[in-house]
């Protein structure tokens, strides 16, 4: 399966020293963007792997900064030009965005690129198909979005586990009376987990009913998170409307 | 295979093609009569693709070897084509005219990409090896 990276440039045609690389790597789909809410917009309609923004270094991590908010599962890359002192570096470091130099070689460019790919495809596992007819709610996510779903199951004060299964990957919500007992999507866990769960808006979903976690990663009533991510969402939207 | 110079190509093609129908987009919403309103966000939208293709139109079109063909249409539209309002404005005759060259514009494009899609499929079938052996043998063209 091919890699699906999202590069967000905003003069692609003249400042291209990343995409030029990209140009000749294999097993990779690239699309560029040049603006924000276009990415953003992007992001939301299809499933990426990865998101690179290549530009000056306070605008580039800026705007990285604010896709991570948004999508927190997502690898964020920026490629920007030498010298962008420790302040950026410590800030890429908090927001897990790695940061490339554009004044490196070709060559090292190229390798580290690779390597980012490459642990990229380490990362995505394919989505696991097939949904057994025994269980007690299967549903496609085109018609119910997630929010919906675990809206429902909260009010009857259901307990069980959900499991979710799109193209980014599987993720489990447990239920307990009617509350989220714990959430893990990939290397999310909790809150940050049922937040992108949110967003998606294809794929499948199953509900085990008795199914009930040990761990226990979210303590927050539904209401409060179902406010707290529906809030997020409109944001994210916000930020694609501007 | 992948073809470097190929895949450079193919990327600045579609990147002006893609603000070909953007540009598109907005003068047909700006020539549609049913929708009165025009805001200031679609002015700046217009006007940031109008500046992107004046700045990258020369250099692609260059690129692709289609530079003598293109660029005075390219150019023709982006001259009428000032802003949604400048178009809403435009007669029938001029409006006619920025559409049709429009049209060949993004016509030659689009043929364009599909020969580079095509050449990028047949090298995707090869390795180096064959690549350069049919090279090798492949026979020569003869002027008549």
């Amino acid at each position: 399966m091919e890699t699906r990276l999202l590069i967000l440039n905003a003069d692609p045609v003249f400042q291209d020293r990343a995409l030029s690389v990209f140009d000749t790597l294999e097993e990779i789909e690239i699309r560029i963007v040049r603006s924000l809410p276009e990415a953003i917009s992007v992001l939301l309609e299809e499933s990426f792997d990865a998101l690179m923004v290549e530009g000056e270094a306070a605008l580039a991590l800026e705007q990285a900064t604010n896709a991570r908010q948004h999508f927190p599962s997502l690898g964020i890359i920026c490629v920007v030009p030498p010298r962008y002192g420790s302040q950026i570096n410590a800030l890429a470091e908090q927001q897990k965005i790695g940061l490339l130099s554009s004044a490196w070689s070709c060559r090292r460019l190229r390798r580290e690129l690779e390597r980012f790919v490459h642990s990229l495809e380490m990362q995505s596992s394919p989505a696991a198909e097939g949904v057994d007819p025994c269980h007690s709610l299967i549903g496609n996510l085109n018609q119910f979005s997630a929010a919906e779903i675990l809206q429902m199951s909260c009010l009857s004060q259901r307990s069980g586990r959900f499991t979710f299964k799109s193209g980014r990957g599987n993720s489990e919500i447990y239920l307990q009376h009617g509350s989220v007992r714990h959430a893990v999507f990939g290397s999310l866990e909790g809150e940050s987990a049922v937040a992108e769960i949110f967003r998606w808006r294809q794929g499948r979903f199953y509900f085990e009913e008795g199914i009930i976690s040990q761990v226990q990663t979210v303590d927050r009533p539904w209401a409060h998170l179902l406010i707290d991510n529906l809030q997020k969402l409109d944001e994210t939207l916000e930020l694609v409307s501007v | 295979m992948r073809d470097k110079m190929l895949e450079t190509k193919l990327r600045l093609l579609t990147l002006q093609l893609e603000s070909w129908k953007k540009l598109h987009d907005l003068i047909t919403y700006g020539l549609d009569k049913a929708k009165p309103i025009v805001s200031a966000e679609q002015e700046r939208q217009f006007t940031e693709i109008r500046a992107n293709l004046l700045q990258e139109t020369a250099h692609i079109f260059n690129e692709l070897g289609i530079l003598s063909e293109l660029s005075g249409k390219a150019m023709n539209v982006l001259q009428r084509g000032v802003s949604v309002r400048g178009v809403r404005e435009l007669s029938n005759e001029d409006v006619r005219r920025l559409e049709a060259e429009w049209n060949a514009v993004f016509t030659k494009l689009g043929i364009a990409q599909g020969q580079l899609k095509s050449r990028r499929k047949h090298l995707a079938g090869q390795n180096v090896l064959s690549y350069f052996f049919e090279r090798l043998f492949r026979r020569p063209a003869v002027a008549q």
